[in-house]
């Protein structure tokens, strides 16, 4: 077997070099990020700001958690989780109806490989009045329930998704946070 | 492809683009599985905007080329590496920004922050794995330009089909092309240009520059080096930055006001370092030419076509005029062959300077033969100078056209 001279050594050194700063970029930075906490407290008494004015009040007992927590002028997300329940609500820009804002989540839930949508869609509304529509879908695993808003140009998207046990004992205090959803500017 | 096989650092590279070949077709399976029309049209749109982008970055060293296999080579690197690295890297470091100060620093400034820390450094280290293979390929600054420039159009390709997918699945309207083609214009057009190319080539700069100008300090080199890496990430930094994001007001030309701002200072930089480090590369093998001393090699009026890329288009343009377009073709096999004849000369390698020699003389007696002896640059003609404004009125147009159909009318 031919030994490696200096120089090919010196060059094998340089490539492991570039390989190892390549592992952490890509599994380094992930670990530093799992090892520290994403989950904050918050306060379930005062609403929440999501994004493009739109807030909630967080349901008692959720955390924020910031990895999916996006606030913005013009668009934004939240994440909450009640113990293992995810409870995310997305405000995007959106010129079309409530319908077309309904369809549009439906059709990316059921593009995700495993995911359907179940029964039938029921009209939802918030306290200050904001018309919606709501649903449920399977996902490998778990369950989960969706809810669509339009307000102002935007689209307000809620998904909850958990295990059937798990929702069953958080929904409620869930659906009271989905009706606090509101815009700047809609009555209280 | 042989003597690359020599190096240990060739495998080592060699696996990694394997890795990365295999977590991008995985990701591009998912694509064509979920939305395989939208899928093949933003592969073909971008493959097709690559094209010219290649040309002109290969043209970049018209006298001293680089090989196809190693510019291939940090294409893929950009497309198949930074890319498999930087996806996770970045959501994470932006998740660390979420973390450590919070979810509205992330959101303004996450962008900003995580995404040129982890690409340029992945994409830098393109270049750093061509001159651990092939060593002797980069010989000059303006080489770790073409390289650099090279990994930044892999990658930005690679991460246009990426947003034009997502855009497809952010819409929600299933297989459908209007958000590809809106992204086209969007990523294509109105970011193209000062993007990751432009990024990649002032950081392989950098990395061109500590390798090449051993007559300097380590100290010195590192220092340029770093500093050009630094550039690289300021400038993608400012691209991604929240700064203007309310822009100049509303209309077209408050958007291309926006663009302008954030993307021509690095632009110029670029531009005026390629001029700078090509015409010291063109003066030094002119010298080697001109020391010949042998018209039927090269004249003194091809001495001054042959560095400068829109002479030697002059150049053909008038053996097309004069003598038609085989005499254009053959100034064109002319002005490579005495490129190649000032390489072998420069690296004192008689019998391969004999090659290229019998090759330049070969094209002139082509040149001889159809009355069009010496490959010269001709005035300016009023067709010519037509053509280009022409073309100029023809891109703006398409720049106006995009912006508006984004938003900004």
């Amino acid at each position: 077997m031919a030994r490696l001279t200096r120089r090919q050594l010196t060059n094998l050194l340089g490539a492991l070099g570039v390989a190892a700063t390549l592992g952490g970029l890509a599994f380094g930075l992930p670990a530093i990020d799992r090892s520290l906490p994403s989950e904050r407290a918050i306060s379930t008494d005062e609403p929440y700001p999501i994004g493009a004015g739109v807030t909630v009040v967080p349901p008692a007992g959720a955390v924020l958690d910031v990895t999916g927590t996006r606030p913005g002028d013009t668009e934004g997300t939240a994440l909450f989780r009640l113990g293992p329940v995810r409870y995310a609500i997305a405000v995007r820009p959106f010129d079309g109806d409530l319908t077309a804002a309904a369809e549009r989540l439906r059709k990316r839930i059921v593009d995700t490989t495993g995911y359907q949508v179940t029964g039938a869609q029921l009209t939802v509304s918030t306290a200050g009045g904001l018309a919606g529509l709501q649903g449920g879908y399977t996902a490998p695993g778990r369950g989960g329930r969706y809810a669509v808003f339009v307000a102002g140009g935007h689209t307000i998207e809620v998904t909850i998704s958990g295990n059937d046990l798990d929702l069953g004992r958080t929904l409620p205090q869930i659906d009271a946070s989905t009706r606090t959803l509101r815009q700047d500017g809609e009555p209280q | 492809m042989i003597a690359l096989t020599r190096e240990p650092a060739f495998w080592v590279v060699l696996t990694l683009l394997i890795a990365g070949g295999v977590r991008m077709t995985q990701l591009a399976g998912h694509f064509f599985t979920a939305y395989p029309r939208a899928t093949a049209l933003s592969v073909l749109l971008f493959a097709l905007l690559a094209v010219p982008f290649w040309l002109f970055v290969s043209e970049l060293d018209f006298i001293e080329r680089e090989p196809a296999e190693l510019l291939a080579l940090a294409f893929a690197w950009g497309a198949l590496v930074a890319t498999t690295v930087s996806i996770p890297g970045s959501a994470a470091l932006e998740n660390l920004v979420a973390k450590l100060g919070s979810p509205h620093l992330a959101a303004d400034w996450g962008a900003a922050i995580a995404g040129p820390a982890v690409e340029e450094v992945a994409k830098t280290l393109g270049v750093v794995a061509v001159v651990l293979i092939a060593r002797s390929q980069v010989n000059s600054v303006l080489d770790g330009i073409v390289y650099g420039a090279m990994v930044g159009l892999g990658f930005q390709i690679a991460e246009d089909i990426v947003f034009a997918v997502g855009a497809v699945a952010l819409a929600g309207q299933g297989d459908q092309v209007q958000p590809v083609i809106a992204t086209f214009l969007l990523r294509g057009f109105l970011s193209g240009i000062w993007s990751h190319t432009l990024f990649g080539a002032l950081a392989g700069a950098g990395i061109g520059y500590l390798v090449v100008k051993r007559e300097r300090s380590r100290p010195h080199r590192v220092g340029v080096a770093v500093l050009a890496v630094l550039g690289a990430w300021a400038s993608h930094a400012l691209w991604n930055s929240p700064v203007l994001v309310d822009g100049l007001g509303n209309g077209t030309l408050a958007l291309l006001g926006v663009l302008l701002i954030k993307g021509l200072p690095p632009l110029l930089l670029i531009l005026w370092l390629v001029r700078r480090v090509h015409d010291r590369e063109a003066d030094y093998y002119a010298g080697w030419l001109a020391g010949l001393g042998d018209p039927q090699l090269i004249t003194a009026g091809e001495l001054e076509v042959l560095g400068s890329g829109s002479r030697r288009a002059a150049a053909r343009r008038l053996a097309g005029e004069h003598a038609g377009r085989e005499a254009s073709a053959a100034v064109r096999r002319l002005q490579r062959a005495q490129a190649r004849l000032a390489v072998e000369l420069s690296r004192a390698d008689p019998e391969a300077a004999a090659v290229r020699a019998a090759a330049v003389r070969d094209q002139r007696a082509v040149l001889r033969r159809l009355g069009h002896p010496e490959a010269v640059a001709g005035p300016v003609t009023w067709r010519h100078r037509a053509s280009t404004i022409a073309t100029t009125a023809v891109a703006i147009a398409v720049l106006w056209v995009a912006l508006s159909a984004l938003g900004g009318a």
